[in-house]
């Protein structure tokens, strides 16, 4: 062997030996990223949306107590007869609120998912509605959580299912106007269908308000190459005018009469 | 690549997507507040575009025959929601004439649900309301304003 030639092939060494050991690296930091590749833990990092499918159960009513039905069922009428005569009520939306939980779950735009070390995050992107799922942690008493939009979330890998629980969702935060007390429990059970749609199983317990556990499920699809976008309330021009309807801030135009 | 030939572009599976998705959200604003059973088709001077959330709102200057100008507040939908069927908010700016057509807002208030735009570049384009279809549209030559 000349010793041009050794040269070559030493060189030739160090550049493959780099670029394996540069894969090494790569490979060796995408997994101190993504814990998810844990043995048995899908991976559910991305952008999703609502989906019907067979798989999923249709929408379930609350199964309140009488008192709660009632004043449920008030609500959800008189909001029904004030749309029907075109003078809508204004409701939290109206004034620009995020949802909270469980209604953000519900995905009217999309969902991003992130998994991290020790955390799960969701991002809806009505409102830029954000909570967190801490994992393998001791849930906390109600007492010791400040209510919230979304509450206090804990959350624990069961298999391939995310099993979380929630507490300390402020009693003005409500879904489909069903009331609930301060002691709420929100349970979810997340998992990843062989059909690609992520499902929500989520169970609402209150025995303060409800005869029995309330269970509901929401259904998701993967949406590729979707980042999603900022949403900010501005100049909102809705607000709640007499009587609690809906109106519209008329602005003076600009050049009147032009 | 034959495949390439028959598959769909990425823009139209996302854009088939969310229609998809569309079908299945529901909305987080009421837009009860317009009448259903009519449209009104507004040609006007464009004096406000307002890029915002909750909601986008176009405000236009219209001459009738007379040359008297009524000013109407055009309520749109989310620009998310825009941006996702391919609005930006330079496609309309002050000045420019636009067609609109609208439903009217049962207050008799010179507001109006946008339904669709016709740009000045002569492109129309739809706003993405939830259940627009529930909006029945009035030929041009029967509307009364």
């Amino acid at each position: 062997m000349t010793s041009a030639r050794a040269i070559r092939n030493a060189a030739g060494i160090f550049v493959v030996t780099t670029f394996l050991l540069g894969l090494q690296g790569l490979q060796g930091s995408a997994s101190a990223q993504a814990p998810q590749s844990v043995a048995g833990i899908p991976d559910i990092t991305g952008s999703w949306e609502r989906a019907r499918d067979p798989s999923i159960p249709a929408a379930s009513q609350p199964p309140l107590k009488p008192q709660y039905l009632k004043e449920q069922q008030a609500k959800n009428q008189a909001a029904r007869e004030a749309s029907a005569k075109g003078t809508p009520l204004a409701d939290r939306a109206t004034m620009c609120l995020p949802e909270g939980m469980p209604a953000m779950m519900g995905a009217t735009f999309p969902i991003e998912i992130l998994q991290s070390k020790g955390q799960i995050t969701i991002i809806e992107e009505a409102f830029t509605q954000v909570r967190r799922i801490l994992l393998d942690q001791p849930q906390k008493a109600v007492a010791d959580v400040e209510p919230g939009f979304y509450g206090h979330s804990v959350g624990h890998w069961e298999g391939s299912t995310l099993v979380a629980e929630t507490v300390g969702v402020r009693e003005n935060v409500v879904y489909q106007n069903a009331p609930h007390s301060a002691d709420m429990r929100i349970k979810e059970r997340i998992s990843l269908g062989a059909n690609g749609i992520l499902r929500d199983e989520i169970t609402i317990e209150d025995p303060a308000t409800l005869e029995k556990p309330w269970t509901f499920t929401f259904g998701y699809r993967r949406i590729p190459n979707y980042s999603l976008l900022e949403y900010i309330c501005e100049d909102n021009r809705e607000y709640a005018g007499e009587n609690g309807q809906q109106k519209i801030r008329i602005d003076a135009p600009p050049n009147p009469g032009k | 690549m034959i495949l390439e030939k028959f598959a769909m572009p990425r823009s139209l599976c996302l854009a088939v997507i969310l229609l998809m998705a569309a079908s299945v959200a529901e909305a987080h604003h009421s837009f009860a507040m317009y009448d259903h059973t009519r449209t009104l088709t507004l040609k006007g001077t464009v004096t406000k575009f307002q890029w915002t959330n909750p909601h986008a709102y176009l405000e236009l200057d219209v001459r009738d025959a007379k040359g008297v100008v009524k000013h109407y507040t055009l309520e749109g939908t989310s620009i998310n929601m825009m941006q996702r069927i391919g609005w930006r908010s330079n496609m309309i700016k002050f000045g420019d004439s636009v067609k609109a057509v609208m439903a009217p807002a049962t207050s008799g208030e010179p507001v109006g649900l946008l339904l669709e735009v016709t740009l000045p570049n002569g492109e129309t384009k739809q706003l993405g309301v939830p259940a627009g279809d529930s909006f029945k549209r009035t030929p041009e030559q029967e509307q009364k304003p």
